[in-house]
């Protein structure tokens, strides 16, 4: 009897000995993740893994079908956010202090320097990040069967991944910041141009109007600082962290990453790298799909190849996740320890820098408002967005989902756009800058005729005719929709070269930065 | 159990963020100054003798310094690697170690004044490169200035007496080059001067952005600039129409001058200036102020390829001796539309009347006779018997509407406005010493009458 009732001093020195154990315990409901029950127990139990299935589809695995771009976005979200929040600690939203806190952090600051620029790399790669999820989403033609309505948060995860990275350019009150914003707010302003043709600015200035919203004035000044930074730290993350959310309980709710409806093991190009389904065994049987939350919706669930094709996703996912992490956190450091952030003098409305550039992933817009502000900063961009937004209500024929360019039909298409749309596009900035367009030959022509007839617009009308005819030569909307992204690619990324590389002062063409008048 | 390839991604990924991180906190722990101050201890130790200063050399701590200047709301960080700057044992080390020269620290306190609001450059800055600011790429509007021209700094709060004899030479002389080559001929500063140039007030404080650098050899800084702009003008501003002339040491002296006339002002406190009332100065210094850069010593009229036209020889006994004084203030006064002669009246180029009154007769003090008196009647003049001489005898050197060519422009107010007398007596005599020749009819056989055609003619331009 003595022996089965331990004295309270043993009882307590026995709990300090088991801490470790009933710690974990606490931690993992489930315990240790040593079975399949208790790993899938794992992922349905923790806060932040039930997002995801307790087993994965061996394709979303697969690191050549996502190259783990969304998820890279996402991390690099997370980089810039802590990171963020590091620089606030020693930023100053003042103009008085902004521009000397952002120099103190680069020069006395433990390791602000770094801080700040994996701030500024990690935001300015989720751009790049997002841009090439998005292009993974859309050639492997996974905006379909339910998932259309995630691709519609995706491009305005998009929209408010620029305005993020906008509004942070901002904030150091130097040369680049405050000639920015003045760019930005022009651009803001350019409905101007179109009231000012039609004679209404007199009676209802909108652009006027929309760029006094902005800047809290006429010209950028203390205000506006105050107001951006309050977009840039305060409301933007919210908004962004509310629809990324959206966005990840959306993929879970459409059923997972896409796959292809004829997927097996055996012709997978990536087996090496992946672990292949026990089909004993286990707590699943081989002819249930189970959705621990809910039946997915769309995919029919009693399919028994599904579940044949997945794994546990702990540890198969959670590792492939940690990987790409540890990895983009690597990366981001990496470049961030060699390449600074840029900062130049403290801003000074008295010295116009010439180019005043807007940042470089605006420069494309740039370069079409240097044809017509109004086209250029508004319609196009709104059309394009409005276009790229609909891809998935306009291109519904469901087969085919999961797979890269849906065969080589596409692959040929997207090849074909790519080198059509380089060269045409090449071309016609070529005339541009040789010949220059209307203003150039007709001095006084009137605005009105800039503004409907100018190479941006030509360019948009290209872009409309060749998917077209792409739809009606393949008899299929999803090449068109193929031909219509990769021109939005190659639209944006050889405007962007060009409004970042061959422009200089006065906007005018340089073959390189070496070759402008230095000052 | 694993994937072997997402295993070996993060385990390769680990290990190079380990790495990375490590190389971070390296660089962090080891920066610039670090070195400096490191060495600056060492030297310190070793010249320290006596045991106090040895127990002081001991006790130096490294680490981050910075002077807080109160009066100037900002921060100077320079200490951070010129440890020594008040210590006296480091008086024969080099630079960086090096204690400061002279006794300026004595009389201006660093922890009051700081280092920038002398030397220029970025004071909060924490490495050599972007400290001293040189070249574009570090961003920051004012270099360190090169200490030949430190002295440009002295006139923020000192005035020129008092730098004459406490060790502000240099800017002082350059300022004595300021006033006697003429300079503000073109340039005005405060006001005063003519047009032609820029005007020069807070030149000194203007950011580099200011100075067009394409054509500037060497280092791409203002006092560059400055210096073979002095050197050559056309070399750095192709357009220029400036006329100078110096040597390289008086480029020197000017540069440092120009550099010191600053729009931003030290606080109150700081300013040291004895206020003396300003007092008309006499003819001469006048003339060297503001007309010598284009006139000269004025004895001889020349065609000046940059303003693009001939500069009349003002203390030419010819012209002087068929020009009374009020002729001449009338022409300083009013300036000469249509040609770089400016108007130089208190509401234009700031002169007072009283400094026009002397530098008129400084002019007239070269005036030793006076011409032959007029027999003509000077109201009987026929515009169009004038205009067939003019076209024949004058239009070749004025121009055949009097815009002026080898010779004077002549359709402007100054000759509107001057008496008929002063014409015909130049018409009649010529110009000596200069490619107009007498037109009388001790000359080129002109009537007086056929002069007086020819006036009532030029009138009308």
């Amino acid at each position: 009897m003595s022996e089965s009732i331990k004295s309270g001093i043993e009882q307590f020195k026995d709990n300090i000995c088991g801490l470790k154990d009933s710690l974990t315990k606490s931690y993992l409901r489930a315990g240790i993740p040593t079975s399949d029950m208790s790993r899938s127990a794992l992922m349905v139990n923790n806060f932040f893994l039930h997002i995801q299935g307790a087993k994965t589809h061996i394709n979303t695995l697969r690191p050549t079908y996502t190259f783990g771009m969304g998820l890279i976005a996402f991390y690099l979200f997370l980089i810039t956010s802590v990171s963020g929040a590091l620089v606030m600690i020693f930023y100053n939203p003042s103009i008085e202090n902004a521009y000397s806190t952002v120099k103190d952090l680069n020069y006395v600051v433990f390791a602000g320097r770094l801080m700040r620029n994996v701030h500024k790399w990690s935001g300015e790669g989720m751009i790049v990040f997002v841009l090439l999820h998005m292009a993974r989403v859309l050639y492997t033609n996974s905006y379909k069967r339910g998932r259309e309505f995630n691709w519609l948060i995706g491009i305005i995860l998009l929209v408010l991944t620029f305005v993020l990275n906008l509004t942070g350019y901002m904030l150091p009150w130097d040369q680049l910041s405050y000639w920015a914003l003045v760019i930005v707010s022009n651009i803001i302003q350019s409905p101007k141009e179109l009231t000012d043709i039609l004679g209404l600015t007199k009676f209802i200035n909108i652009g006027g109007m929309q760029k006094e919203f902005f800047l809290a004035g006429t010209v950028p000044g203390a205000a506006t600082l105050n107001r951006v930074y309050f977009l840039h730290i305060m409301l933007l993350p919210i908004i962004i962290t509310t629809f990324i959310g959206v966005h990840f309980w959306r993929i879970r709710k459409d059923g997972g990453l896409t796959k292809p409806d004829n997927f097996t093991t055996s012709d997978n190009t990536d087996k090496g790298n992946l672990t292949m389904p026990v089909k004993t065994g286990g707590i699943f049987t081989t002819n249930k799909t189970y959705g621990l939350m809910t039946m997915s919706k769309g995919g029919s669930p009693a399919v028994d190849k599904d579940v044949e094709n997945t794994v546990l996703s702990w540890p198969n996912l959670a590792i492939a996740e940690a990987s790409v992490f540890i990895l983009s956190l690597a990366a981001v450091i990496g470049y961030s320890l060699f390449v600074d952030a840029p900062l130049k003098e403290a801003a000074n409305a008295l010295i116009p820098e010439n180019p005043a550039k807007a940042p470089w992933y605006f420069l494309g817009l740039q370069e079409m408002v240097s044809y017509s502000a109004f086209m250029g900063s508004i319609v196009i961009p709104s059309l394009s967005v409005l276009g790229l937004a609909l891809i998935p209500y306009l291109d519904r024929d469901q087969r085919d989902a999961g797979i890269w360019f849906s065969g080589d039909a596409g692959k040929k298409v997207a090849i074909k756009t790519l080198i059509v749309g380089s060269v045409c596009l090449v071309g016609m900035l070529a005339f541009v800058v040789n010949f220059g367009w209307f203003r150039n030959w007709w001095p006084s022509i009137g605005q009105i005729w800039i503004l409907l007839i100018n190479p941006a617009n030509l360019w948009l009308l290209f872009v409309c005719a060749w998917s077209i005819w792409i739809i009606k030569s393949t008899g299929s909307t999803r090449m068109g929709a193929i031909a219509l992204f990769t021109m939005f690619l190659v639209s944006y990324l050889i405007l962007t070269y060009v409004g970042t590389e061959l422009r200089g002062p006065n906007w005018e063409f340089f073959w390189s930065k070496s070759q402008w008048p230095i000052h | 159990m694993q994937s072997r390839f997402y295993a070996s991604l993060l385990l390769i990924s680990a290990l190079i963020l380990l790495a990375l991180v490590s190389y971070a906190g390296l660089r962090e722990l080891n920066p610039e100054w670090k070195t400096y101050q490191t060495e600056y201890k060492r030297l310190f130790q070793k010249n320290a003798s006596s045991p106090d200063m040895k127990k002081k050399a001991e006790e130096y701590a490294v680490g981050v310094r910075q002077i807080y200047l109160k009066d100037l709301n900002k921060v100077d960080r320079c200490d951070i690697c010129h440890a020594g700057l008040e210590n006296p044992l480091m008086a024969k080390e080099k630079v960086p170690y090096k204690q400061h020269s002279g006794a300026y620290l004595k009389d201006h306190p660093i922890t009051r004044f700081g280092c920038t609001i002398c030397h220029l450059g970025q004071g909060n800055a924490t490495n050599k490169k972007e400290a001293h600011a040189e070249g574009h790429e570090t961003f920051w509007d004012f270099p360190i200035l090169p200490l030949k021209h430190i002295q440009s700094s002295c006139t923020q709060c000192h005035d020129m007496d008092f730098l004459s004899k406490h060790g502000g030479e240099v800017v002082v002389e350059g300022k004595k080059l300021f006033d006697e080559k003429g300079c503000r001929g073109c340039h005005k500063l405060n006001g005063n001067g003519g047009s032609l140039g820029k005007a020069l007030d807070g030149v000194g404080s203007q950011p580099i952005h200011y100075f067009p650098m394409r054509y500037v050899d060497g280092e791409r800084t203002q006092p560059s600039w400055l210096k073979q702009h002095f050197d050559d003008p056309r070399k750095v501003v192709p357009e220029s129409i400036m006329k100078v002339k110096m040597t390289s040491e008086e480029a020197e002296k000017l540069t440092t001058y120009i550099l010191s006339i600053r729009t931003v002002d030290p606080p109150k406190a700081f300013r040291n200036f004895n206020y003396v009332p300003v007092v008309a100065k006499d003819g001469h210094a006048l003339f060297n102020m503001y007309c010598v850069a284009c006139h000269a010593d004025g004895k001889l009229s020349a065609f000046d390829e940059n303003l693009k036209g001939t500069i009349p020889a003002i203390e030419n006994t010819a012209f002087l001796k068929n020009a009374d004084n009020k002729f001449l203030e009338m022409v300083i006064t009013e300036g000469r539309k249509g040609t770089p002669m400016t108007s130089w009246q208190k509401t234009s180029a700031g002169l007072s009347d009283v400094e026009i009154k002397n530098i008129v007769s400084y002019i007239a003090e070269q005036r030793t006779e006076t011409g032959k008196p007029v027999s003509a009647n000077l109201k009987a003049g026929d515009k169009e018997a004038g205009k067939e001489i003019f076209n024949i005898r004058c239009a070749l050197c004025h121009g055949d509407k009097g815009q002026g060519g080898l010779g004077l422009n002549l359709s402007n107010q100054a000759v509107k406005k001057a008496d008929d007398q002063y014409l015909f007596k130049t018409i009649r005599d010529g110009r000596t010493t200069t490619p107009m020749p007498p037109f009388g009819s001790d000359g080129l056989g002109l009537t007086d009458q056929q002069i007086v055609n020819v006036i009532s003619y030029i009138k009308t331009f």
